[in-house]
């Protein structure tokens, strides 16, 4: 389908180009040669941005390992082949390609080292953000470039048990070495350092500035829980809450899931799941909790209108306790599992309140 | 409003309302329709030995050749190997063995284990194949060993038994997303229904968190095999396993997302068996210790 339809851009763009010549009345010749060249550009640029090979310096042989010279290149077309059902978390994400490369070794098991190119720093951010688990590691003297409030401290990269995770830029990779021995975690972690090498720090995605660390004195954010995201299946590996997209979900909305726990209660570690989505605009904020409010609150009566948000959140009783949310103009906040009604309310103006602060008022 | 099909939700899970939901929403049923079982309680065998894998995680086939023989004269109530796999297929039965492909694929020493044991039973070597893959795959054997390895699922929840024919549907991205709680259909395809004669899950080094690919921090040494002839009681073991060590890894509840209600579904609507623990007999042999069960 895709494919498809990139051909049909493409000829559409060839066609208006024919006419633009004709436009401008060049003589037929000149017309032909710029028309040839247009294209033979075009072309090469659709097949290079497909299948372009990014260079990375990595080593081609460290330890007893080494790699071959070129790596195994993915796309989303043959993302399947390569790893069945997986694919659907990269293509949960703003996914470019993949390129893989197996380190093999004569006497020990292989190293693999996958690099996942996403649109944007965002997506390799989320793809790390799904497990907060493992060894800090750091890559250079100075910590990452981090913007005022950075949740994640600077984390880039995590190691355990053999498999590195790396959020560098757009990228996201994994180095993992099938047996992990003290040899195999030096190798892992000196590819690491050459993947982050002269790769930008961009800061953590926007919609997580708007988290307040703390909600007055008795809810604490869960920093190492939270997770950045934009479908509906990953979701649900976070948090399940439903197998259809209820809430509209796709490559054009960011969400952030992050947990609050009750300070007071370290022994039965009450916790309420905020969830924060952004939209394209207001009509698919409402659009979507619409959605929402018939699929997951079928009984209850719907508290917002097309114009405007209600001025407090509405609030539901519900089996696993209190539900509030809120549209924010192109936000969605929904807080789960409260213990009262009042920490749901809370939880939701004082995130909302944020978001005014950073200017997700005025976004329509 | 009236006719609008309710969606399936965290809701229904909170509230136990899965299997009514699915009835309703997936299958358009009033009510599921499974099969009654006559059945008493089902029999699922844990047979385990701290020495099935060495430090670096190569399975020792002395001992899993033990253990099987162990499996197979315990679940079946037979005196050797012979007898009880002879009281599961019948000679002349072609015969297809079943492994996980990918992520945390079963170990080729658990494949090989088991056709040697059939072979050394009088099958003849002609009549075990592989028989993981297409729809094609079943179709001419007449009995079938399922031979999953104990994991986790990022799409499905739990990705042991009840996906192991995945494959066979022709069709397996159909089950990933909202139809995952149908994986139970499969086990029902004329092909196949019928043909399970022993679920034998490669436990030796599970997955227990989801994935999408094996992070080696959530794989441990269990260093089992678990066996029964009821593939929903046998997943909903496997899945006491799995839901107890992420509680021990965290310290604190870490419930599988999505939540397998492919589990349950197999069990109330699709009638493949039972999902009740209650109704489950666990028998377990061997090393005891972080048995999880």
């Amino acid at each position: 389908m895709k494919r498809k339809a990139q051909k049909e851009t493409k000829e559409q763009e060839q066609g208006n180009i024919r006419k633009e010549l004709a436009i401008m009345k060049l003589s037929p010749r000149t017309a032909l040669f710029l028309l040839a060249i247009i294209i033979i550009v075009s072309i090469s640029e659709g097949a290079t941005g497909r299948m372009k090979v990014c260079k990375l310096n990595l080593p081609k042989t460290i330890g007893v390992w080494t790699r071959p010279d070129s790596p195994r290149v993915i796309n989303s077309e043959n993302i399947f082949d390569y790893m069945n059902g997986a694919g659907e978390l990269y293509l949960g994400y703003c996914f470019n390609h993949l390129e893989v490369y197996e380190y093999t070794a004569d006497d020990e098991k292989s190293i693999l080292v996958e690099l996942y190119y996403m649109k944007t720093s965002d997506d390799a951010f989320g793809l790390l953000s799904l497990d907060w688990g493992g060894e800090h590691v750091f890559f250079s003297d100075s910590p990452a470039n981090t913007a005022n409030q950075s949740l994640t401290s600077s984390t880039r990269a995590l190691y355990g048990a053999g498999l590195l995770r790396i959020w560098s830029d757009n990228l996201y990779s994994r180095a993992m070495a099938f047996r992990e021995t003290p040899a195999s975690k030096q190798a892992v972690l000196t590819l690491g350092k050459a993947i982050a090498a002269n790769r930008k720090s961009p800061p953590e995605p926007e919609l997580l500035k708007i988290l307040p660390l703390h909600i007055g004195s008795a809810w604490k954010l869960r920093k190492d829980r939270l997770s950045f995201f934009r479908s509906y299946l990953v979701l649900n590996s976070i948090y399940y809450l439903s197998h259809e997209n209820i809430l509209d979900l796709d490559l054009s909305t960011e969400a952030v899931m992050a947990p609050y726990e009750h300070i007071s209660s370290a022994s039965d570690r009450t916790r309420s799941q905020f969830l924060l989505v952004k939209y394209e605009n207001h009509e698919r904020a409402r659009k979507a909790l619409n959605h929402f409010q018939d699929a997951y609150l079928p009984e209850h009566q719907k508290e917002f209108t097309a114009a405007s948000a209600a001025k407090s959140p509405s609030l539901f009783k519900l089996e696993d306790g209190w539900l509030a949310y809120k549209l924010v103009n192109k936000y969605i906040a929904i807080v789960f599992e409260c213990p009262d009604q009042e920490s749901a309310r809370i939880i939701i103006q004082e995130n909302e309140s944020n978001l005014l602060k950073n200017g997700g008022y005025h976004e329509r | 409003m009236k006719d609008k099909k309710p969606v399936l939700t965290r809701r229904d899970f909170v509230r136990g309302t899965i299997a009514a939901t699915i009835g309703t929403s997936i299958l358009g049923l009033k009510w599921p329709k499974a099969e009654a079982k006559a059945l008493g309680s089902s029999l699922v065998t844990i047979v385990r030995d701290k020495n099935a894998m060495d430090s670096s995680k190569n399975v020792d086939a002395t001992i899993l050749k033990k253990m099987l023989e162990q499996t197979l004269t315990k679940f079946t109530g037979q005196k050797n190997t012979k007898d009880a796999w002879l009281s599961l297929v019948k000679p002349n039965d072609m015969i297809g063995l079943v492994p996980t492909p990918h992520l945390n694929p079963t170990h080729d020493e658990v494949v090989d284990s088991v056709k040697s044991s059939l072979v050394d039973a009088g099958i003849p070597r002609k009549s075990i194949k592989l028989a993981q893959g297409g729809p094609h795959k079943p179709k001419d054997c007449t009995a079938l060993i399922a031979l999953p390895a104990l994991k986790a699922h990022w799409l499905t929840g739990i990705g042991t038994v009840l996906k192991i024919y995945i494959l066979y549907s022709g069709n397996p991205s159909r089950y990933h997303e909202s139809n995952s709680s149908k994986l139970g259909e499969i086990w029902n395809l004329p092909f196949v229904k019928g043909k399970t004669r022993l679920v034998l899950v490669d436990s030796l080094y599970p997955l227990c968190d989801k994935g999408p690919q094996p992070d080696p921090r959530y794989k441990w040494a269990y260093n089992g095999l678990i066996a029964g002839t009821d593939p929903v009681a046998v997943e909903t073991v496997c899945l006491k396993i799995i839901t107890e060590k992420r509680k021990a890894i965290r310290g604190e509840p870490w419930p599988l997302s999505p939540p397998p209600i492919c589990v349950e579904a197999a069990d109330k609507v699709y009638g493949l068996g039972t999902s009740r623990m209650k109704e489950i007999k666990i028998e377990h042999y061997g090393w005891e210790q972080d048995i999880l069960v």
